[in-house]
């Protein structure tokens, strides 16, 4: 391979990029490093152009297979950035903390919007269309399924191109980037609070106990419901605690995969629905 | 109970399987919908003939995900593979009437999309292999082989679906509706409490991508907001959205002070 300078990023290596995160993105999700190689072989059409020598561009592509994941539609915008970064010739460390930096709030805020505030508005009436038999249901599902597969991904791809270096600044500087993730992280958690109770509320302990008690100078028997009793203490004890011991097995000085932490679950569930307490 | 027997050839199997794999595929990328129930019920009533059966049995299920996401990347029940074979076996019971059929094909469609779950984990657990194998590729500095990896990581995905329901169809209902009678209720009331259980990961991976430490106070509103006031999923948004506008002008205060 001839080692020259002349080779620039043209327009069709940024489309190339973006097609393929769009078209192809989580085709390798796994539980190890979730949607690193997507990542990875998606900005590689712009690592090939601007690593000169094979063993830069292994360095550069052994970094982008590091941890990653977000929402894929808000994630546009992080890769849009990184192509701008990489183009740049940016040091690999800046990259990473853009990286590493924004796929949490993004997440936060891609889940927030997709499945907590336009997926159930647009799903409950697109239900409705198709329990009555019409097809306007499956279509506004896929007018849905376009708008955030490939109008959003679009959109903010482009954005985070534009203003990559922009949003790196701001968020060294703690300027607007930052203002905005708090923002987001804000709105997402309160929504996170209040809808791990409404999500999991399905759970709940069936337990009983009897109790003799005094009514009116007679003993009587008394069959008293220990969620009735868990719920005068905290309502949705039982939810709150799973969550928090999930989080604590996920990020407690355990540190265990998700995969561990799923099988824990499966484990309490099951075990608890056997024995009868769940 | 009288036996029913698949009249579903091998021919249509493939077509199902197939539409499977691509539906869980295109989840993935660019996830333009084809895996939600609607669509997923709607194009297997394409295939098998019965649209209608297909929206309703799939416009049932959509119901049922509300509010079901894949946070973090934690498994949801299989309402996909719940809506294609749903609707292919409700259609073998339909008599002119959508109701009872919807209801035969949602009585298989619903352990179906909770049994999924275990092949859903399986397959996450097995595409693993591909990021090993792009490590090495690209340690080997054969980047080629990163391409082949990445594109390849779509088959345990697709085809955890795809083979799943070609057998149950290829196989017939008969096994289907035999295993369904062989477990027995404290089995069933075990899964559907799993069920139940799981998104409490989901949401555990979310807020470990979060800075909890530093915002809890903003988790414990919205908690206090559903738990005790019952405000609705949009008011919970809004409100969050103040909290935020709120925090952020405070902020400005402090800094211009």
């Amino acid at each position: 391979m001839p080692n020259n300078n002349e080779k620039k990023v043209t327009k069709r290596d940024v489309w190339r990029v973006l097609l393929r995160y769009m078209f192809t993105f989580q085709w390798s999700w796994n539980y190890e490093r979730m949607q690193a190689l997507g990542f990875a072989w998606s900005i590689m059409p712009i690592l090939e152009k601007v690593n000169e020598t094979k063993e830069d561009l292994k360095l550069a592509l052994q970094r982008h297979l590091n941890f990653f994941n977000t929402h894929p539609p808000m994630g546009a915008g992080i890769i849009g950035a990184a192509t701008a970064l990489e183009e740049q010739g940016a040091e690999g460390e800046a990259v990473d903390s853009l990286k590493v930096g924004l796929m949490g709030p993004l997440a936060g805020i891609g889940d927030t919007l997709f499945a907590i505030l336009t997926r159930p508005i647009i799903g409950v009436f697109a239900a409705s269309l198709a329990l009555g038999g019409s097809m306007g249901g499956f279509w506004l599902m896929i007018l849905f399924g376009l708008f955030w597969g490939i109008g959003v991904k679009i959109y903010l791809f482009w954005q985070g191109y534009r203003r990559g270096a922009d949003i790196v600044q701001d968020t060294a500087a703690g300027g607007t980037m930052d203002r905005l993730t708090t923002g987001a992280t804000i709105l997402g958690l309160t929504v996170i609070g209040g809808f791990v109770p409404s999500i999991l509320s399905g759970v709940t302990t069936p337990l009983e106990y009897t109790e003799t008690v005094e009514v009116e100078g007679e003993l009587t028997e008394q069959v008293v419901a220990v969620q009735d009793v868990l719920d005068q203490l905290l309502p949705y004890l039982i939810p709150v605690l799973l969550v928090a011991l999930a989080y604590w097995l996920l990020r407690g000085p355990l540190k265990w995969s998700p995969i561990k932490v799923l099988l824990a679950l499966i484990v309490i569930a099951f075990g608890g629905s056997l024995i009868g307490i769940l | 109970m009288e036996e029913v027997v698949s009249p579903y050839g091998i021919g249509t199997a493939l077509v199902l399987g197939l539409w499977a794999y691509i539906a869980i595929v295109v989840m993935l990328a660019p996830n333009i919908s084809f895996h939600e129930p609607i669509v997923a019920g709607a194009v297997t009533g394409m295939i098998v003939g019965n649209v209608p059966l297909g929206l309703a049995v799939g416009g049932t299920l959509m119901i049922v995900s509300l509010g079901m996401h894949t946070y973090g990347g934690a498994t949801i029940p299989d309402f996909l593979t719940g809506a294609i074979l749903g609707t292919a076996f409700g259609a073998l019971a339909y008599d002119g009437n959508v109701e009872s059929a919807m209801a035969t094909g949602l009585t298989i469609a619903v352990p179906a999309a909770l049994l999924m779950t275990q092949l859903d984990v399986f397959g996450r657990a097995i595409t693993t292999v591909f990021i090993h194998g792009a490590d090495k590729y690209v340690e080997d500095e054969n980047f080629r082989g990163v391409t082949l990896m990445h594109l390849l990581g779509q088959l345990p995905w697709g085809l955890t679906r795809g083979i799943p329901v070609f057998l149950a169809i290829w196989l017939g209902a008969g096994p289907v509706q035999r295993f369904m009678e062989w477990i027995p209720e404290w089995f069933q009331d075990a899964i559907s409490t799993t069920g139940a259980v799981l998104p409490a990961l989901g949401f555990a991976l979310l807020l470990s991508m979060l800075p909890v430490k530093k915002y809890w106070p903003f988790l414990v509103i919205g908690f206090i907001l559903f738990a005790y006031l019952e405000v609705p999923v949009i008011g919970l948004a809004i409100a969050g959205a103040a909290l935020a506008a709120l925090y952020s002008h405070m902020k400005e205060g402090e800094a211009s002070a």
